[in-house]
């Protein structure tokens, strides 16, 4: 039986003593959110910058070439601050609003791909290194696949290093949702550049990009919070 | 905790004389009553400490400490020896703390018993709102909730308790 006076028993004095340097708080969830919009938009930019803009913007128009990537852009800050809600022990959001939010986000994402196709869906040929290439589909679905998962996984591991020192509780959740952060950013730069509006292609390539950064970000942010969990399980 | 994340463990044994007991009745509740209850304790100190750069001084100590109690406790119960361990006290009446508005409606076994009755949910509500003192809003970010679920919860609690408590009078009597 332990004893139950206020007074920490003497091992875990001995666990607390090891380890007392200062640590910097973190960050309010808003703040931690807005933190990573910079991070999150030059990574996102920089397919533009690869490729240029896809040849059929003309024919989209700037309301659903930029709006709709900057309504993705949007909703990626928003999963990325309810992740650093979840992970904060008394700022947890309901978990209804958590769900509706999550889900609302991927039908954004789906309305828009599908908006895309209907006004344009034809596409257009990809600029390579200043001249127009047509390139087989597979290729581009590898290319667009690989490329934004790449791109993904760069933004998630730069969320997983902010928010090391957030993940107080629940770090699978929390890690998801900065993971469909990252992806649906990654989706918001990435749709401005690929020239391929099929349904196939932008929901088949650029879907599984995001339910890859959507795992990444599970298992980076349970091995985080479980190696922290554990860690404390070995000192007592 | 500002001091405590300055790395003074004056801060520390201040954070813990002040929360301990509390946070092992909720911890205890939350176990069933079960002995494993002061492990739980000991380990929910030791991530405070792992997690101290997580809290933000925006929010109030007591609930962030509650919450990661109530972590503490979920993550160990998934590992299913513990989890074992855990329901092998359950024949036992876990240790309810008597409330001051229930006071009134028996007897502190009867209210023991009572409680055990509840869900789990309206229960872990009931306690937190009415003998740890935490508001609504703050329930609702421990336990992911809105604050009208878990007002909803505890007022739910409350009455169905009432009921318990009306059923096992009249079974005496």
């Amino acid at each position: 039986m332990i004893d139950h006076s206020p007074k920490p028993p003497d091992a875990l004095m001995r666990a607390i003593a090891q380890d007392l340097k200062p640590v910097k708080p973190s960050p309010r969830p808003l703040r931690l959110a807005l933190e990573t919009a910079p991070l999150a938009l030059l990574v996102s930019s920089i397919i533009l910058l690869a490729v240029g803009i896809r040849g059929d913007s003309g024919i989209l128009g700037p309301l659903l070439t930029w709006g709709a990537s900057a309504a993705q852009f949007t909703l990626a800050i928003l999963l990325i601050w309810i992740a650093a809600h979840e992970s904060t022990p008394s700022g947890r959001l309901p978990k209804g609003s958590v769900y509706s939010v999550t889900v609302a986000a991927l039908l954004v994402v789906v309305a828009i791909t599908i908006s895309t196709f209907s006004i344009s869906p034809v596409g257009s040929t990809l600029h390579v290194a200043g001249t127009l290439r047509v390139v087989p589909p597979l290729i581009m679905d590898l290319a667009c696949g690989i490329g934004s998962t790449v791109a993904g996984g760069i933004l998630v591991l730069l969320f997983s290093w902010m928010f090391r020192n957030s993940l107080g509780i629940r770090p699978t959740v929390a890690g998801a949702l900065y993971g469909a952060g990252a992806g649906v950013a990654i989706n918001a730069g990435w749709r401005i550049a690929c020239p391929f509006p099929t349904l196939r292609h932008a929901l088949g390539a650029h879907g599984a990009a995001i339910i890859a950064t959507v795992l990444l970000g599970a298992l980076i942010g349970g091995f985080l919070g479980g190696r922290k969990f554990h860690s404390a399980d070995r000192d007592s | 905790m500002i001091r405590y994340q300055g790395g003074s463990l004056e801060a520390f044994q201040e954070i813990y004389a002040q929360l301990a007991a509390a946070v092992r009745r909720y911890l205890s509740h939350l176990a069933s009553g079960s002995e494993f209850a002061d492990d739980l304790l000991q380990e929910t100190f030791l991530q405070m400490h792992r997690s101290r750069a997580a809290y933000n001084p925006a929010y109030a100590v007591r609930p962030w400490v509650f919450g990661l109690a109530r972590n503490v406790f979920l993550m160990n119960r998934r590992a299913a020896r513990r989890w074992a361990e855990v329901h092998e006290f359950r024949e036992e009446l876990p240790e309810f703390p008597v409330f001051p508005e229930a006071d009134g409606l028996g007897s502190r076994d009867q209210i023991r018993r009572g409680i055990a009755c509840l869900s789990a949910d309206q229960a872990e509500a009931l306690l937190l709102h009415h003998e740890w003192g935490f508001s609504f809003d703050e329930i609702a970010g421990m336990l992911g909730i809105s604050a009208a679920a878990a007002r909803a919860r505890a007022s739910r609690g409350m009455a169905d308790l009432r009921v318990a408590l009306n059923s096992l009078q009249r079974t005496r009597a």
